[in-house]
């Protein structure tokens, strides 16, 4: 073979290349143009079991592209405000061939039961903001990775938000003890709340239980009747316990003196 | 040789080059940055941020393009010619890890980082390149090649 021939060749390979190269990237830019308007979010839902909060969030991708979409990854981090971790949940999907639809639930899990640690028990009694740190990940076309990421703060509604107990009313040995809080979150509060009453010494001189039904976004008033031992002058703390379907959580101390 | 030739004969041998070398750079003009430029502003309609640092990417681009390309017109036919061709390619060919960063682009649009990974497209930049490349040295022996054989004696006929 003569030189001249192999450089002819080179030549066209060249060019083969080219066009190669050119039709690969005219084709993905085009569906990536395209595939930036197949992507929807439908309405989010939420429920509750066993001490947790799921959020669901519908997503529907409309692969017009060209290419496949494979390994897609969807992650999202809340954090509370001083940056501890309260959620980290991710769905993924294995391929999205080339001019299907598909449709995919991502569940944010928040284990309410975990906020009721000593780090995040304040997300209880105030509302506060939460940071997400959500990201996309995926590869286009099988051999491009794309990551997209963005973070942003949503607000968080504390579902025992301002607790306050008001003025004990005494009948004898029998006191009403009036509670009341409102329920920011957005999960509805179903259970039972048990008061202590503690005397100066420390002793427990009476105690009850009163149930506890707070829909989202409502104030709820209610109280709890004690039969009390001893001097009710003695009083000078209160406990409370809190056993719902979403967390367990006690002791509230507030102070009667 | 260009060098031994009059001012006279030389000035009408370069004329049709310089109006070719005129001619291929208007057109690369156009071809490799005011119609990318003219895509580029209709696009990046959509999302300024993201094409607004491509154009000087693109400037830079067309500018060695074009002057490799005027310059190896000027020079065609010489050695010159073939040296300019594997300079391209060498320029290039940093000029395709430069501008797509090694491979990895990361944007930022309104708060949204996009991270792309464009490592298939770099190595098909560089392979296209690096095949340039050969051919521009192959070219460049093959010059040489020819001058030498040029230089030889006649061959005698033997008596």
């Amino acid at each position: 073979m003569s030189m001249k021939t192999v450089i002819r060749a080179l030549g066209w390979a060249t060019y083969i290349f080219w066009i190669i190269l050119l039709f690969f990237g005219a084709t993905t830019a085009y569906s990536a143009f395209q595939l930036a308007h197949g992507f929807g979010f439908g309405e989010p839902r939420t429920s509750t079991s066993d001490g947790t909060v799921t959020m669901s969030l519908p997503l529907y991708i409309n692969n017009v592209g060209f290419y496949d979409i494979v390994n897609m990854n969807l992650t999202t981090l809340i954090r509370d405000i001083s940056g501890s971790p309260i959620s980290d949940s991710s769905t993924f999907v294995q391929l999205i061939p080339k001019g299907q639809n598909s449709s995919m639930m991502h569940n944010i899990t928040l284990n309410v039961n975990s906020m009721t640690s000593s780090q995040l028990s304040h997300l209880l009694f105030a509302d506060s903001d939460l940071t997400v740190d959500a990201s996309l990940k995926l590869d286009y076309a099988r051999v491009i990775p794309l990551g997209i990421s963005t973070n942003f703060t949503m607000p968080w509604g504390a579902p025992l938000h301002n607790l306050t107990i008001g003025h004990i009313s005494m009948s004898g040995t029998h006191a009403t003890v009036p509670f009341n809080f409102e329920n920011h979150s957005f999960f509805e509060l179903n259970g039972t709340m048990r008061l202590e009453i503690v005397d100066n010494l420390g002793q427990i001189v009476g105690q009850g239980t009163a149930p506890i039904i707070a829909p989202p976004q409502s104030g709820y008033w209610s109280s709890v009747d004690v039969a009390v031992s001893g001097d009710p002058a003695n009083i000078r703390t209160a406990r409370l316990y809190f056993q719902t379907s979403v967390f367990s959580y006690g002791p509230v101390v507030i102070s009667l003196a | 040789m260009l060098e031994n030739e009059k001012p006279s004969s030389l000035l009408k041998k370069m004329l049709p080059r310089i109006a070719m070398a005129v001619a291929k750079g208007v057109l690369y003009f156009v071809l490799f940055y005011a119609l990318p430029v003219l895509v580029i502003s209709q696009v990046s309609q959509f999302a300024p941020e993201i094409f607004t640092d491509y154009v000087q990417v693109l400037k830079v681009f067309a500018g060695v393009l074009i002057f490799f390309v005027v310059a190896g017109e000027l020079t065609r036919g010489t050695i010159f010619q073939h040296a300019l061709n594997v300079g391209k390619a060498i320029v290039l060919l940093v000029f395709f890890v430069l501008a797509f960063n090694g491979g990895v682009i990361d944007l930022s649009v309104q708060g949204i980082r996009i991270g792309v990974d464009l490592t298939v497209f770099l190595m098909m930049f560089i392979t296209i390149d690096l095949i340039a490349l050969a051919r521009s040295l192959l070219q460049a022996i093959s010059f040489m090649q020819g001058k030498a054989e040029e230089q030889l004696p006649a061959p005698q006929p033997v008596a």
